[in-house]
């Protein structure tokens, strides 16, 4: 196995480094010590790295994308928890609906869009004086390759526009500078972010243009990112996926299998302080971090390594030999092996304090082309799900003023909610908040 | 005039007579001053039920030629033949495959067509009311008549922009050549940056030799529109086009960059592609009302949205626009455009 893991910039913001669409659900260092040893292996990709690979008949339709297609309805959005793929999409958009009335139909319309194109239900061939139904580029349907489709609202929702303040989820707020943050208006924030996650990027925008085309009376793009990850293969519990770093990226991740792990972690319940409809959804955190790439490729080895607090090469912590070793902190309190600031030690330094403060993370790592100095513009997506904000924040605490921090630049993203998931057939996303 | 490829497709499609098909769609300018034609698009709408449903049937006639234009509104009924008929005698290439068997768009293809001649007459007049300003060499009156001079011209452009070259001559924005000095660029945005940016529109600028070609192109549009009649596939590419026009380059500011005059032409915009709906919609109306219902509101959204930002006769510079409303016009105009794009289908008119 050639993988090796790690986290890394699980601090950047916080604690994980993944990101948040698909890949890899593997947490690094904030799994807890139960999962991590040696459970969870992607579902669709650890074992067979070719399954979320491209559909080797993308054009064709109907199935045989090397990949599924998934259960829309549950009690939590399917994408949160779903295997993670190699590919994956972020579009935050400003909602324009002028009342309630209009942006509950505009949540109808993207359930209604988002359970055809998961379930893969062919979209109707007109007479050819219309347009066509669908976009034609990867086929009708679009081949089976996991396509999920996450709905999350940020705070921005929940202001004076439709009378939806006392719904706000208690600690949904507009995302914050943070250490070290640059944040750019015009790739922060938003009022609805899409999550779109498959095997393959052109089903991913397939879905974009689809969920567009139902709700453009109401949604005007915001910001959007294309990520991904390659996945290599590996043993349950590793991460499988390296960021651009060139760390393993998702150790010891929260295992989305470990169902009582992800009620503790991931899902709000019932008695949590929150607002009822609130219940089985999450916190849904995005932090596109850039990262210094010809910079941090001019660094030490040695140097890189006691920065994440991982080899690079096989992702062992620093005091141990392979991936999946557990660090033993309390063995080296001084940091003899593996450095106080190190990231991963401050993402989960693995104390029952910190405990409670685990993530979901689903990365993706993205470039953009260059930016005007001629430095690539390439970095993480880091996105995580959490029952609580203080999940995050607690994390992202810890990591500030990092020596990580001289490499990395958190330029966007932003605080969101992802909605309860849809259980029936005529239950739609977000219908709780107009309960 | 980005967006003018389909259209220009859609009236080239079908065409069979060879002298007009071999530019790529667009409309010839009139070489010879058409035999037939002579307009009168308003002639009895009726004729109607010949409408030989079969969608062969018009291209099947076009050839014939003469059937054609006056007589349309009996005989083969579709619209097409009403096309054709120009098409062979002014060398204007339009669609002549479409069979429309429904009076109503028959009545709708005359009523545009009588619209657009009508709005390339005020063109005409309008420009020239800018372009004395500039052979005058009065920058204000200039400025004055800019922005009043494009409202025709912005309520038919996809269909202006079919006859060959003129949008280029007279629409083309800077980003189409190499730089302000290309000697290639003509038309209002090269005077709109003279009379605004470099403030100079002396004997020294040019900028008497651009009015002259700008009226002089103006008059072949004219000239050429007045004996073309405009088949009633294109009226809902039309309208189509233009909310297109808007949502792609406009709300951008980038059009009118020098004056900031970009309100006008949404205002404009709008108010050709609703002109252009509006004759069709006895017809959507019959086979979709809901349709019309949704496409009424939306120009009723549109329209609330500009008129907010009225100004005198005209409209405020466009930094004036607001984020939100921006935003507002972006989901306005694009669930306009969602629903425009329905009506060739719901009509039938491939």
């Amino acid at each position: 196995m050639t993988v090796d893991r790690r986290t890394f910039l699980r601090g950047a913001v916080a604690s994980g480094a993944t990101l948040g669409v698909g890949a890899c659900r593997s947490g690094d260092d904030a799994s807890p010590p139960t999962s991590a040893p040696g459970d969870r292996t992607d579902t669709t990709g650890s074992t067979d790295p070719d399954a979320r690979n491209g559909p080797a008949n993308l054009g064709g339709g109907g199935g045989g994308g090397g990949g599924e297609y998934l259960e829309f309805e549950g009690r939590h959005q399917t994408g949160i928890a779903a295997p993670t793929t190699e590919d994956g999409l972020l579009v935050a958009f400003r909602c324009t609906a002028s009342d309630r009335d209009e942006l509950a139909a505009m949540f109808q319309a993207l359930t209604d869009e988002s359970r055809r194109l998961m379930t893969g239900e062919p979209y109707e061939e007109r007479e050819p004086a219309f347009p066509p139904l669908h976009t034609g580029h990867v086929g009708n349907p679009a081949p089976a390759v996991n396509l999920s489709v996450v709905t999350s609202v940020g705070a921005s929702l929940f202001d004076d526009r439709f009378g939806l303040a006392d719904r706000r989820p208690r600690d949904l707020v507009k995302m914050p500078f943070l250490a070290n943050d640059r944040l750019d208006p015009q790739r922060s924030h938003g009022d609805v972010l899409l999550t779109i996650a498959s095997g393959h990027e052109d089903v991913n925008l397939f879905a974009l243009r689809q969920l567009m085309r139902v709700t453009r009376s109401s949604l005007t793009l915001h910001w959007m990112l294309e990520g991904y990850n390659r996945r290599t293969e590996a043993r349950k519990g590793e991460a499988g996926v390296r960021n651009l770093m060139g760390f393993v990226d998702g150790t010891s991740n929260l295992d989305h299998e470990d169902t009582a792990a992800m009620d503790r972690y991931v899902w709000v319940a019932d008695g949590d302080r929150e607002p009822a409809w609130a219940t089985d959804g999450s916190y849904h955190v995005v932090r596109v971090i850039r990262m210094l790439v010809e910079f941090w490729d001019r660094t030490k080895l040695s140097e890189q390594e006691a920065l994440i607090g991982r080899r690079k090469e096989t992702g062992a912590p620093l005091d141990g030999d392979a991936e999946l070793d557990v660090p033993d902190y309390d063995a080296d309190p001084d940091g003899a092996l593996t450095p106080l600031d190190a990231h991963i030690r401050l993402a989960n330094p693995r104390t029952t304090k910190t405990d409670d403060d685990l993530l979901f993370r689903r990365g993706l790592n993205f470039s953009r082309g260059f930016d005007r100095d001629g430095l690539l513009d390439q970095g993480l997506a880091f996105a995580s799900f959490q029952r609580r904000m203080s999940q995050f924040l607690n994390t992202q605490e810890r990591l500030a003023g990092e020596p990580l921090e001289e490499y990395i630049r958190p330029q966007g993203g932003g605080f969101y909610f992802a909605l309860p998931g849809v259980t029936d057939s005529t239950g739609w996303l977000g219908q709780g908040l107009f309960a | 005039m980005a967006m003018l490829a389909s259209l220009a497709t859609l009236l080239a499609a079908g065409c069979s007579d060879d002298e007009a098909t071999d530019d790529g769609g667009t409309i010839r300018p009139l070489e010879t001053e058409g035999a037939s034609a002579s307009g009168t698009g308003s002639g009895s709408a009726s004729g109607s039920g010949s409408a030989s449903a079969s969608g062969t049937a018009a291209s099947g006639t076009a050839p014939s030629g003469t059937a054609s234009s006056g007589t349309a509104p009996s005989g083969t009924a579709s619209s097409g033949t009403a096309a054709s008929g120009s098409a062979s005698a002014t060398g204007i290439t339009v669609d002549t495959s479409v069979t429309v068997d429904d009076p109503l768009v028959e009545e709708a293809a005359m009523q545009y067509t009588e619209y657009v001649r009508g709005q390339t007459d005020l063109i005409v007049s309008d420009a020239t009311v800018f372009t004395d300003a500039v052979r005058a060499n009065d920058i204000e009156a200039a400025k004055a008549a800019y922005a009043p001079s494009r409202q025709a011209w912005e309520r038919i452009e996809p269909i202006a922009g079919l006859v060959e070259d003129i949008d280029v001559a007279v629409d083309a924005r800077v980003d189409d050549f190499e730089n302000e000095d290309d000697p290639a660029w003509t038309g209002w945005h090269k005077l709109e940056y003279l009379v605004y940016d470099v403030g100079d529109i002396g004997p020294e600028s040019g900028a008497t030799e651009l009015a002259d070609q700008l009226d002089a192109d103006l008059a072949t549009l004219r000239e050429t529109m007045s004996t073309t009649d405009i088949p009633a596939s294109a009226i809902p590419v039309g309208a189509s086009e233009l909310i297109e026009e808007v949502s792609g380059g406009k709300l951008t500011g980038e059009e009118d960059r020098y004056s900031g005059t970009d309100l006008w032409d949404i205002a404009a915009n709008l108010d050709g592609s609703q002109a252009a709906f509006e004759t069709l919609e006895a017809a959507v109306e019959a086979k979709d009302p809901d349709l019309v219902e949704r496409i009424e509101a939306g120009f009723e959204d549109a329209d609330a949205l500009i008129e907010t930002y009225e100004d005198g006769d005209g409209y405020q510079p466009f930094d004036e626009l607001t984020e939100e409303d921006s935003d507002a016009f972006k989901t306005t105009l694009g669930s306009l455009a969602e629903d425009l794009a329905l009506v060739s289908g719901v009509l039938g008119l491939e």
